[in-house]
């Protein structure tokens, strides 16, 4: 068994914890057990591509139900959070205008529901993590535990509405070369989501309508 | 006055509503059938289209016709689920059901058609015989007083349509079955107050074992004994 340090603090996440993965991208662990290294990392990321695989598990499933897709951010605050199957969505975030995007009818379709505004608070939120801003919002607890190989974050909510949503979100990083592995979102004992992410590229070019078009 | 006008043609219309004649079918036939046998777990896309407007969401449902139970969960493309409940004999079950999938009778209706999709009519059968464009249909008289006609549309696909005991169309839904796979492709219009429609396109479909895990367990030790040498 590897030495274990622990530690807890005030954390600021508001909405739902899939979106830690940003956070996490945006700033690697050179120094997991100080998070004013996560801000330090943050500083120096002015891009992130990476493409995801996501895993559903319900009661009600016999197996995971997968979905892939891809995630892009740029410094400041533009985000793109694409899912290409089961079914396509594109959530696009630039310059404080958040849109979704749903494949309907053989063509990508604006989505005007309620469900924009949700997004557009969350993305806001990516943002102030983008920049290493973690502890402004105190609904989460956060513990940090090292082994040897990965560092381990584990989210545990404390405001009530958002602990009847989830019971914890686990984020696994790796220690060799300090990018994420997987984020984990226990929301009950019957049901949690699971996030790997693979190919992630730190500060490559991207083309501006990255953030704007949905081909 | 133009609400009124409208109301009354409505009302005219509702009224004077008889459900659509069956011509003779020339001898009694097997009542046609898209409905599930065994308990079944399926996921399909789904498109809902309500005012114009359009949502995609995955639909999962788990039905055992034996029993006339089903579990069902909406998930948004990004995986959060919107919606979770069960119904059976005992009634409606809603775990989980945020907005706009919490309002007024969203799960009773919404439980209400994918019981119409996957099970048989809960009622009598009331006539058989064919419809205006002479394909086999069969009419139940449900429990609940509303009629529901299946009729056979050939190569694989079904229509159910769902009436009003006075005759008013409340479901009009397509069934289609492609290459073996049931319930491929369904399209359900609803007439009922707000005017929706549902596409749904199966991704993926799995017969359930009903046996005890215990049953099984012992089952696939025996299988396994048997295959040693």
């Amino acid at each position: 068994m590897s030495e274990q340090a622990e530690r807890t603090v005030p954390r600021p996440v508001r909405y739902a914890g899939f979106l830690i993965v940003f956070l996490i991208l945006a700033a690697p662990l050179s120094a997991a057990d100080d998070f004013d290294v996560l801000r330090q990392n943050a500083s120096a990321i002015r891009t992130i591509q990476a493409d995801f695989t996501q895993k559903k598990i319900m009661k009600i499933l016999s197996k995971p139900l997968v979905s892939e897709g891809r995630f892009v951010f740029a410094a400041p605050d533009s985000v793109r959070w694409e899912y290409v199957r089961p079914l396509r969505s594109v959530v696009l975030s630039s310059q404080g205008q958040t849109r979704r995007y749903i494949a309907a009818g053989g063509k990508m379709v604006e989505d005007t529901s309620g469900g924009v505004k949700a997004m557009s608070i969350v993305l806001a939120e990516v943002a102030g993590w983008m920049s290493g801003r973690f502890d402004d919002n105190p609904s989460f607890t956060a513990s940090v535990k090292d082994s040897a190989e990965e560092t381990v974050v584990i989210l545990t909510p404390v405001a009530e509405g958002l602990s009847r949503m989830m019971q914890r979100i686990d984020i696994v990083l790796l220690k060799r070369d300090a990018t994420i592995r997987s984020v984990r979102i226990v929301e009950n004992a019957d049901a949690e989501t699971l996030i790997d992410f693979t190919r992630v590229r730190i500060n490559t070019e991207l083309p501006p309508r990255v953030f704007q078009d949905v081909p | 006055m133009k609400k009124l006008a409208l109301t009354a043609a409505v009302f005219f219309c509702l009224s004077c509503a008889s459900l659509p004649k069956l011509g003779p079918a020339g001898g009694a036939f097997d009542c046609p059938s898209p409905f599930l046998t065994e308990k079944t777990r399926l996921i399909h896309a789904i498109e809902a289209r309500v005012s114009g407007r359009v949502q995609s969401v995955i639909g999962v449902t788990l039905a055992d016709p034996a029993h006339r139970s089903l579990s069902v969960a909406i998930l948004t493309a990004e995986g959060l689920v919107v919606f979770e409940a069960e119904s059976g004999p005992g009634g409606i079950l809603v775990s989980r059901a945020l907005p706009p999938f919490d309002a007024g009778d969203f799960a009773r209706s919404m439980m209400s058609d994918i019981e119409l999709i996957f099970f048989w009519p809960q009622g009598d059968l009331s006539i058989q015989g064919v419809d205006t464009q002479n394909r086999k249909t069969c009419r139940f008289e449900k429990t609940d007083g509303d009629f529901v006609d299946v009729i056979d549309a050939g190569e694989g696909t079904f229509v159910l349509r769902r009436y009003l005991s006075g005759g008013a169309k409340k479901r009009d839904l397509t069934i289609k079955n492609e290459e073996g796979r049931s319930y491929e492709k369904i399209h359900l219009q609803a007439f009922e107050g707000m005017n929706y429609s549902l596409s749904l396109t199966l991704l993926e479909a799995e017969a359930v074992s009903t046996k005890p895990a215990r049953q099984q367990f012992q089952e696939t030790i025996h299988e396994k004994s048997s295959q040693r040498p």
